[in-house]
């Protein structure tokens, strides 16, 4: 194929994808299609692969794949022209059941050659609390209607029984049915474009271009692969609903070209809705590794080829039937985001080239709250608090994390104005700011989330309820990167009759953690969601000492957390050089036992450097130098590991009791080359670099 | 003899058209002369006066108004230039600038490759430092209620920390719900005048009074942060222009596509944002409207961006989502739609595929393209011009500039052609492809996409570039046909004189419909008031007055709005709201798509706008008489060209613009040379010399 047409019909097919977004959105019109960008459009190919993966919510793109293959499994050769078919169920292909996929053949010549799929998070999906998450299910019965396939549209008219069937199982149908509708436009304008792309350049010409578009993905994917490290990562991450505690395990393994996810050791499924499918899993762990590893090649089924997972059945991250799922998508799948981007950063943090590329974990924990009642308009409605797509970037190895910079596997939400939802929802909001303490410290800081409060304002029935699918508020789960900290962890909180506060800071009489289930706001009731920071990368004590001084002076970092975790004196607005200096040399000397170091930190951000003259590898401290271990050996054996209660640590981490902190320090110059969270008596996560290709 | 005089500045060249009464149009070129721009003002009308035989005196004795046009604040954004700014908030919102809505602020305005890969972008630099933003205790809520009173004395020592610790030297205030009720920000205002009248002070429910907090305080910190420069710049201006013995009246151009009186504008900085490209977009209506073609798609293609206009029945549509620089910014402000593919976007094949890339990297002015002999080893777009044949070493700008054939030979074939194991001429041939089709995908995605059919359309090509692609791309969307305006080299300064001087009102209120007719009338009258006392105290009689209304709506508990003009004007019956929700059904589902009204949850209003015009003379510019079809006495020879249907060189006529005349028709294939750009015509097309020297190209 020649580089041109190939050049045009790639922009063309992705122009195709785009303008089929914009119609969803346009005909959608609700706000978390619009603000939260909770949406995903692709393009596959005739066996139901993926063939051009749009800009949204990433874990779908393999999801809606499987829901096309599934399809056609399902209706063989029942399919028909401009046929339509809908498709939630979590047990076949999708992740949850409110996020529902429409899924559209496209004919030429009455044969298959192509499929559009599209979602979006439809206002209600008829589950027993409001807005599709339902903290309450036991199973998935009382998840609202999920259906393993059904054909909605039968050659471009929609089959209206069903339609109506449908519509009659949800709260608010005439908004639900706006976002079908918005899915069928969508599906219709992607086929109307991609018959445009065969007439023009004809059926072979498309094909073959298509071809080598996967087939190109996947040998850029390949030749990626092979310029970074063999080795092996591991991460887990916890999440708890109440004292339910489950946590997922991944090892990643890193093999020539090819990479294997495997979750051996996470949890078994749990009774809360936190689980996820395997179907979900899967489009878990690409959601951050298309932006992460493919940020410059076309997201495609060539780069699921050199992509292997194994997620044990009856697990967490493999649930079966009839086990809750509703709150996936902020669950397990977030686990499974976070776990993946933790690994993949560690892979690429030991490659020269790749280095730049590394992140510790962003955004790692929704707090998926859905309002519903009466509003001061006399209308009843159901909103998420958007703020929740407003997640706070990971620290990177040149740069702090993005101050509330978003999210990986959502690249373009959004939170809407406190004017919007005032104006939407009978409430007030006392403050929505940035949230000290809570972007993991490190060499570069992780970014900060935020913190908002909202009370009751005009209600015409005194207030509102809520959903709250708050799990994991008892475990930082964005982690830090070579040695950085973990972002805290989200906090909820019922400020119960909290009158007469606006915008002071005193806190209120009482007030009580919620963070799952359906609560009341009602009166002076304040709600107060303080979110999660990004995880740091680098040792805080390395730190330039003028970059905390501003974060302390931003209200980013607190005075205490300067001098505990980043070793910095500020009296009165300015730095204390010399008690700086000294504290964190004592604080270095506390890591090797209390001795000065043989040598101190040079002041490096990523603390290892790779020697691969001759036939090994050597991992050293890029710090001081110091050889930690050979390619192939579990090289933080060598280290010295420095175990502190999480909740001790500074008041952001409101923990659980009996999480720890794991730090791993060079034996040599005291600097922390590693971090991780362990829970009671879990083993350490066991990382091997491998043999590091010449760059 | 007398004269409108119209200069604008833009990043590269100041431009200036003189209209004069007797129907002749004068042109002034120079470049800019940043930071001072307003010394390149006073040297473009020289340059234009030098070329009629007389003085800025004589030309300024005689001239009736003075239109202006300036890139001073986009350029102030651009080198980071502005005032020392502080901010005061609402407390507890003191970082909602900051915040910029989550990551909207660090992805918006970042093309697609960047947006995937989200590791390596951030926020641009905020224009507010976090030490320079307070927050005061006070709350209004969304009916405009005050919830909590503004406390005056943590405010004033607000203002005096920035004053004194900070050493600001403006001060942008945005609270909540201000739009609604100003009265807390009104305070602000005075305590700050009272504590140090000279510090410039920006309001939000003055600059932007809508809602949106994020975006009306980004508009309020971007107007501070220029306020002082741009008072400045027009100040000066206005000394230089005195010196030169005009004392009338200057108007300065918006980005909302009005004039507005120069002393109103210095307090308005953000309103001039991007003033120039609209005012082009002004220039093809006005072009438009002698030409009666209603429906225009102008594309002006530059040497690192091409910009796009849809005028759409004589209307130009309003940007819904505005930004300058990565910040955003709530001001009317008419659309113009950019890319990262220019003359000088630079050719990159990309690792692996070995697809080839046009920009979004350019080679700027320096060192340009490899053909312009600077040392550039990169090839540009400008440079497959030049090896497709239209661009001619002979021919670039009149002939003043060499261009180096054998320079942009070597390095397209070792960067580009020899890699893809083509031959000079194919890959050339495809990378030519490549960039017509970036173009068409573009205008396709605001045509198509927003429900216009752009075989409707009248196709502007503008600029140095786009007059050689038009004729492919053009075609390839069906435009009805092709025009390249006599006027192009100097457009934006040409949009100046075809402007009128407009004033815009808003006033943001929530209407559930249906709803009597008097409700609305309320809504609208102290807007129209406004407008009429403010256009009367111009010295616009009633009879050069137009005051147009219009209505924000949208389906209740969606997101989408619309703005619909009122049918019938001010004031309504209740007819004309039965009318207006019919209006706003029709445009919904054509903007929106098929499916996309939500009848059920009815229709509301949400702003009610009034926009009034006071009309200015237009320049009527010489109509020549149409003479013979038989152009060969300007033909100056033949020469290979790509003629992109058959994929080959064919020998075509070349032609020189200067010695056409009205009246002469060129078949394609052909290559017309003119002191400013070049004109290529593909075969089955057919080019005419109109009666006001545009090239207008038909497709047979």
């Amino acid at each position: 194929m020649d580089p041109i047409t190939f050049s045009i019909i790639r922009h063309r097919l992705f122009r195709i994808v785009d303008e089929a977004v914009i119609t969803l959105k346009n005909v959608s019109g609700s706000a978390i299609t619009n603000e939260g960008h909770d949406l995903m459009v692709s393009l596959y190919r005739a066996d139901g692969s993926l063939l051009m993966g749009g800009v949204g919510f990433l874990h779908h793109l393999t999801s809606a794949a499987e829901a096309c293959k599934s399809i056609i499994r399902r209706f063989g050769d029942r399919i028909e022209e401009d046929d339509i078919y809908l498709l939630n169920d979590p047990y076949t292909a999708a992740l949850h059941t409110s996020d529902v996929y429409l899924v559209a053949p496209i004919h030429r010549d009455g044969r298959l050659v192509a499929w559009s799929a599209c979602f979006v998070h439809v206002y209600d999906i008829g589950a027993k609390n409001p807005g599709g998450f339902c903290p309450d299910a036991d199973s998935i019965y009382i998840e609202g209607f999920s259906s393993p396939g059904i054909r909605l549209v039968q050659r471009g008219e929609i089959i209206r029984d069903v339609f109506d069937t449908l519509m009659n199982m949800v709260r608010s149908p005439e908004m639900v049915a706006l976002d079908i509708s918005s899915m069928i436009a969508c599906n219709n304008v992607a086929r109307d474009r991609m018959h445009a792309l065969f007439d023009k350049y004809g059926e072979e010409t498309v094909d073959v271009a298509c071809q080598s578009l996967i087939e190109n993905s996947e040998s850029q994917l390949r030749t990626r692969l092979l310029q970074l490290a063999d080795g092996q990562w591991q991460s887990r991450q916890y999440l708890n609903v109440g004292s339910d505690i489950s946590k997922v395990v991944l090892t990643m393994t890193k093999t020539g070209d090819t990479l294997h996810f495997d979750f051996t050791g996470s949890s078994v499924q749990s009774i809360h809705a936190v689980n996820c499918t395997k179907w979900a899993s899967l489009g878990g762990l690409f959601a951050p590794l298309f932006p992460l590893l493919c940020y410059d090649i076309t997201w495609n089924e060539g780069v699921i080829r050199p992509i292997r997972m194994t997620a044990p059945e009856g697990s967490i991250v493999n649930c079966t039937r009839p086990a809750p799922v509703s709150v996936a998508t902020v669950g397990a799948i977030q686990s499974v985001n976070n776990a993946a981007c933790s690994t993949i950063g560690k892979l690429l943090a030991t490659s020269d080239k790749y280095r730049g590329e590394a992140t510790a974990v962003w955004h790692a924990n929704h707090f998926a709250i859905f309002m519903f009642g009466r509003n001061q308009h006399n209308r009843d409605g159901i909103g998420i608090l958007t703020e929740t797509f407003a997640g706070a970037g990971g620290a990177r190895t040149f740069a702090d994390g993005v101050d509330v910079g978003g999210e990986v596997p959502n690249p373009i939400s959004r939170m809407a104005n406190v004017e919007t939802i005032e104006n939407m929802f009978p409430i007030l909001y006392r403050h929505r700011r940035l949230r000290c303490d809570s972007g993991g410290a490190g060499y570069y800081r992780g970014g900060a989330g935020m913190d908002l409060a909202i009370t009751p304002h005009d209600a015409p029935d005194g207030g509102i309820h809520y959903v709250v699918s708050g799990k994991g508020s008892a475990f930082p789960m964005s982690e830090g990167l070579a040695g950085g900290y973990p972002g805290a962890p989200n906090v909820y909180l019922w400020h119960k009759n909290a009158a007469d506060r606006i915008s002071n800071d005193e806190q209120p009489a009482s007030q009580e953690p919620v963070d799952w289930g359906v609560f009341p706001l009602m009166g002076d009731d304040t709600l107060e969601v303080q979110w999660n920071g990004g995880g740091g990368a680098g040792d805080p004590l390395l730190r330039s000492m003028h970059a905390v001084l501003a974060d302390v002076e931003a209200g980013l970092v607190s005075s205490t957390a300067a001098s505990t975790i980043y070793g910095v004196v500020i009296d009165q607005a300015t730095i204390d050089i010399v008690a700086t200096e000294a504290l964190r040399k004592q604080l270095l000397s506390a890591r090797v036992g209390g001795a000065i170091p043989d040598k101190m930190p040079t002041g490096r951000p990523i603390p290892l450097s790779y020697d691969h003259a001759g036939s090994a590898t050597s991992v050293a401290c890029a710090n001081c130098d110091q050889v930690l271990a050979l390619s192939g050996e579990a090289w933080k054996a060598k280290l010295l590991p420095i175990d502190s209660p999480m909740n001790e640590i500074i008041a952001a981490y409101t923990t659980i009791d009996g999480l720890m902190l794991r730090q791993y320090a060079c034996p040599s110059c005291g600097s922390l080359l590693d971090s991780e969270t362990v829970y009671e008596d879990d083993p350490p996560l066991l990382d091997i670099i491998g043999a590091i290709p010449d760059a | 003899m007398s004269y409108i005089v119209a200069t604008d500045v833009g990043g590269t060249c100041t431009d200036t058209v003189i209209a004069a009464s007797d129907g002749t149009i004068h042109i002034g070129k120079v470049l800019s002369t940043a930071p001072d721009f307003a010394v390149g003002v006073i040297e473009s009308i020289q340059s234009a006066t030098a070329a009629m035989g007389i003085t800025n005196g004589v030309l300024f004795a005689n001239t009736d108004l003075f239109v202006h046009g300036s890139t001073v604040v986009d350029n102030t954004l651009l080198t980071s230039s502005g005032s020392h700014t502080g901010l005061i908030t609402t407390r507890g919102f003191e970082d909602t600038l900051r915040v910029t809505r989550g990551a909207y602020g660090r992805w918006s305005g970042l093309p697609e490759d960047q947006i995937k890969h989200p590791v390596a972008t951030d926020r641009p630099p905020p224009l507010v430092d976090i030490a320079r933003i307070c927050g005061v205790p006070e709350r209004i809520d969304y009916k405009g209620a005050i919830i909590e009173a503004l406390d005056l004395d943590v405010t004033k020592t607000a203002i005096e920390y920035l004053l004194n610790e900070q050493q600001v030297t403006a001060i942008a205030v945005c609270l909540l719900w201000s739009f609604r009720n100003p009265l807390h920000e009104l305070a602000i205002k005075d305590l700050i005048n009272e504590l140090s009248p000279a510090c410039y002070v920006s309001l939000s429910s003055e600059i932007a009074p809508l809602p949106g907090e994020y975006e009306r305080t980004s508009t309020t910190a971007i107007n501070a942060y220029a306020g002082t420069v741009v008072k400045n710049y027009m100040d000066n201006l206005q000394s230089l222009l005195t010196a030169e013995g005009y004392l009338g009246p200057v108007l300065v151009m918006q980005g909302h596509g009005g004039l507005m009186p120069v002393a109103e504008s210095s307090t308005r900085a953000v309103g001039m944002i991007e003033c120039g490209p609209v005012a082009g977009l002004i220039g093809s209506r006005h072009l438009g409207q002698l030409l009666d073609e209603p429906n225009i798609i102008a594309v002006d293609m530059g040497g690192t961006t091409s910009k796009v206009g849809v005028i759409q029945n004589g209307a130009l549509d309003y940007a819904r989502e505005p930004m300058v620089n990565r910040y955003h910014y709530l001001a009317p402000k008419i659309e113009v739609a950019s890319i990262g593919a220019g003359g000088g976007s630079i050719i990159e094949l990309e690792p692996g595929s070995l697809a080839p890339r046009v920009g979004p990297q350019s080679a700027g002015s320096r060192p340009g393209p490899v053909c312009y002999g600077n040392g550039a080893t990169q090839p540009t777009l400008t440079d497959v011009m030049l090896l497709i044949g239209y661009m001619h070493p002979e021919h670039f700008l009149g002939g003043t500039i060499a261009l180096d054939r054998g320079a942009c030979v070597k390095a397209f074939e070792t960067t580009i052609a020899k890699p893809l194991g083509m031959s000079l001429a194919d890959a050339a041939f495809g990378i030519f492809r490549i960039a017509c089709s970036q173009m068409s995908d573009l205008i396709h995605e605001i045509t198509v996409e927003r429900g216009l059919d752009p075989r409707d359309y009248v196709l502007h090509a503008f600029g140095g570039t786009c007059p050689m692609l038009a004729a492919v791309f053009g075609r390839e969307l069906n435009v009805s046909r092709i025009v390249v305006p006599y006027t192009a080299a100097v457009n934006c300064a040409f949009g100046l004189v075809a402007s009128d001087v407009v004033h815009e009102y808003t006033a943001t209120t929530l209407v559930s419909l249906p709803a009597a007719a008097q409700t609305l009338n309320a809504e609208f009258e102290p807007l129209v008031s406004a407008a009429t006392e403010a256009l009367l105290a111009e010295g616009f009689a009633e009879q050069e007055m137009r005051i147009d209304c219009a209505v924000a709506m949208r389906y209740g508990l969606q997101v989408h709005e619309l703005g619909i003009p009122l049918a019938r004007g001010f004031p309504l019956c209740d007819a004309d709201v039965a009318l207006q929700i019919e209006a706003f059904e029709r445009l919904y589902e054509q903007r929106y798509g098929k499916g996309s009204a939500y009848r059920e949850a009815g229709v509301e209003l949400t702003q009610f706008r009034v926009t009034g015009r006071g009309l200015l003379r237009r320049p009527e510019l010489v109509k020549s008489v149409l003479g013979n079809a038989d152009a060969s006495a300007a033909q100056i020879g033949t020469r290979e060209i790509l003629v992109e249907a058959q994929s080959a060189f064919a020998l075509a006529p070349i032609y020189d613009f200067v010695r056409l005349k009205p009246g002469n028709v060129i078949a394609g294939p052909a290559v017309i040379h003119t002191p400013v750009t070049t004109i290529v015509l593909q075969d089955a097309q057919i080019g005419r010399i109109d009666e006001y020297m545009n090239t207008v190209i038909e497709f047979e």
